[in-house]
């Protein structure tokens, strides 16, 4: 990690305080520079946290500022213009930071962009970077030193300004231009955290949008206090990593401890240990990061743990899954951690990122549903199927439902699956649930999830075709989540969009069958990528492929081949099932409809060939 | 990394040895399996796995090696040159 931006480490013994004098403004900025400027004024700020769990980079705000203003200037003089997009690879690290400020200064877009985050891949995670450069015409490109080869070849014959690490951009000698001052209405970042990585758009934010939901999040949804403090091992390449715990603090004024999310990956503990060390408060999490730390923690790391202080343990990302969620608590419940300090929420990147949050110290709420009218089989008529239960005790139910170990609840043949509370939605927000031919549907109705506020994004940048498809001409965003109200909390039951979420990451069914189609032989509507749940409700990734292969020889090897293609080019791994020919089912414009094939194959109306 | 020579019988075997509480499908061990293809590992996986080889040979494996490793060979070789070289 660079000390570049830092301000002089050789006094500074420890991180960035949670206390300030300065009175807490919680987003009420016309721009992110404006909420920079204010932070400034304290002394708070960003600490960035090495693998060992050793206090690295510390950086105050008003460091921050100092650094950003240094990096505007110099973009200003090397010649980007207002509206200049520059990619940036978005490591955890002051660097970065730092970067991504500085083109706020010169009214620049920062673009963050990912890091490979498994073994292999390499062309794949390169061949990403480069579309998603060129999706949003970027000008420069900027990262840190170890990831120069990969970013270099990503960039290979492109049109940029400057190609290089931050050290090279630092010791740049040019004239420094004069700074800009951002409107409320000029975008402030690109963000490409939920898009397809073959076909990607990137997500349009203003600043006002962005500290809109700042504001959202801090003052109606985790409701600031003075001795808060974030922890976060999110990535800055991801919404809730990039707004939840960066922008939202800098435009609350909120010191973080940063650890790298590849760190956390690799010793998921330093997280809990860096929340009792610091005395966090405010953490988010996807379902799988309080999964892996309860199946990974020792009784020794138990001992040291106070998790004592958490007042928000933020649930969001991907779908809740109630029965891990529950095994945390119990799990850490002796180190003082308590189930009152869930908050499920739910958000989207082309909201800005927050949408809704539970109401704080109420924990997990959650309703049973009726399996059939999850699926659709049985029409959603009236209260009937809805079962009510509090944090998990059943409350409204008949004493015969119990529930199992795999998380459904059976009642004669019935089974009811448990749906997470995601909370009321933000102030700023109006939300409709509709139902197929857009009418909107009254409490307790599940359908398709709209919401119209001012962190709703403009728009994909520079796709105006894909903007209209989930953006009307009224501000009214179409999220592509199914759910439904009640009593005022939103209840997200899944998907009507195609996307594949494993362990938090986006995969789009197209990218996973063009990466199959590029095999010899195989035709476009032979494939469709869906997402299966699995034993404990996970998603399973499932390619379903149209076979004409007789000997089942023949089939396995196809098989194979079809597993390493996707895994090479789109960098998951899923499972195949081959069907017959012409099974797979179209829509009446000769479409392929994933989501009919999923229910037909979970149905058994289109059967697996045997290999 | 193809070029650092063949990985030394020990590095391999106890990488082997490593991988075994992960490898839930019981897939037989060569030099040329692969974790993704192979072994169905998932980026969590990995990262878990990596933290104990780490641990194991007191190394560091750096963010921008892990997406030219794909096999056993090629992460044991890795882990050769980075001892090597500390």
């Amino acid at each position: 990690m660079s000390s570049a931006a830092v301000i002089d480490t050789l006094d500074v013994v420890a991180p960035t305080p949670t206390q300030d004098n300065l009175p807490r403004r919680m987003g009420d900025f016309p721009t992110l520079v404006d909420a920079l400027d204010y932070a400034a004024l304290g002394v708070r700020g960003v600490n960035f946290y090495t693998a060992r769990g050793e206090l690295g980079d510390v950086m105050t705000y008003a460091a921050l500022r100092d650094k950003a203003r240094q990096i505007g200037r110099k973009l200003k003089g090397m010649g980007f213009e207002a509206g200049d997009r520059i990619a940036l690879i978005a490591a955890t690290e002051a660097d970065f930071v730092s970067f991504f400020m500085g083109c706020q200064y010169a009214c620049v877009l920062p673009v963050p962009l990912p890091l490979p985050t498994s073994f292999g891949g390499r062309d794949g995670y390169v061949t990403q970077l480069r579309l998603q450069m060129q999706s949003c015409r970027a000008r420069a490109m900027v990262g840190p030193d170890s990831m120069e080869e990969f970013n270099q070849q990503a960039a290979e014959g492109l049109d940029l300004l400057f190609c290089g690490t931050f050290q090279e951009f630092d010791a740049l000698k040019v004239a420094e231009g004069e700074l800009g001052h951002p409107s409320s209405d000029d975008l402030a970042y690109l963000q490409y955290s939920s898009g397809s990585t073959r076909f990607p758009h990137g997500i349009a934010i203003t600043h006002k949008a962005l500290m809109a939901n700042c504001q959202g999040q801090g003052r109606d949804g985790v409701q600031l206090v003075d001795d808060d403090r974030c922890i976060s091992w999110l990535p800055f390449y991801h919404d809730m990593g990039l707004v939840g715990t960066l922008l939202t603090p800098i435009a609350n004024q909120v010191s973080v401890d940063f650890l790298a999310t590849e760190d956390f990956a690799r010793r998921p503990m330093q997280w809990l240990t860096l929340m009792t060390r610091n005395r966090g408060t405010i953490t988010y999490s996807p379902t799988f990061g309080y999964d892996i730390c309860a199946r990974r923690v020792g009784a020794e790391a138990m001992k040291s743990l106070d998790l004592s202080s958490w007042r928000v343990a933020g649930i969001g990302g991907d779908m809740i899954r109630p029965d891990v969620i529950r095994h945390f608590a119990e799990t850490f419940k002796d180190a003082g951690f308590s189930s009152t300090a869930f908050v499920p929420s739910y958000g989207l990147a082309e909201c800005t990122l927050a949408v809704s949050f539970a109401v704080l110290g109420r924990g997990m709420e959650i309703d049973l549903v009726d399996e059939r009218v999850l699926s659709g089989d049985i029409p959603q008529n009236t209260d009937d199927h809805l079962h009510v239960a509090a944090n998990g005790v059943l409350a409204d139910v008949d004493s015969d439902i119990h529930l199992k170990s795999d998380e459904s609840v059976s009642e004669d043949d019935i089974r009811y699956r448990e749906v997470v509370c995601c909370g009321i939605p933000l102030p700023e927000y109006e939300l409709h649930v509709r139902d197929e031919d857009g009418s909107k549907l009254p409490e307790r109705q599940i359908g398709r999830i709209f919401v119209r506020g001012d962190s709703v994004m403009t728009g994909y940048f520079d796709d105006a075709e894909t903007t209209a498809s989930v953006l009307s001409a009224d501000g009214w965003l179409d999220t592509g989540d199914m759910g439904y109200m009640r009593d005022g909390g939103l209840y997200v039951i899944g998907r009507a969009k195609d996307m594949i979420i494993v362990n938090g990451r986006n995969h789009w069914p197209q990218d996973i069958e063009w990466a199959v189609e590029q095999i010899p032989g195989m035709r476009s509507g032979d494939i469709a990528a869906i997402s299966l749940p699995g034993k404990s409700r996970e998603e399973v990734a499932t390619v379903l492929v149209q076979c004409r292969l007789r000997t089942e020889d023949e089939r396995r090897q196809l098989v194979e081949q079809i597993k390493r293609q996707i895994q090479s080019v789109a960098g998951i791994n899923c499972r195949i099932e081959l069907v017959p020919p012409r099974t797979l089912p179209r829509t009446s414009s000769g479409k392929l409809s994933r989501s009919k094939a999923r229910q037909q194959f979970m149905a058994g109306t289109i059967e697996a060939l045997d290999f | 990394m193809t070029n650092a020579g063949a990985p030394e019988g020990d590095v391999y075997s106890r990488i082997c040895r490593l991988i075994e509480p992960f490898n839930k499908k019981n897939v037989p061990l060569t030099p040329q399996t692969t974790f993704a293809s192979d072994m169905d590992f998932d980026s969590l996986t990995v990262m878990d796995l990596v933290a104990s080889i780490e641990d194991e040979f007191d190394i560091v494996l750096p963010l921008n090696m892990l997406p030219d490793l794909e096999s056993i060979d090629q992460v044991a070789r890795a882990v050769q040159k980075i001892r090597k070289d500390v």
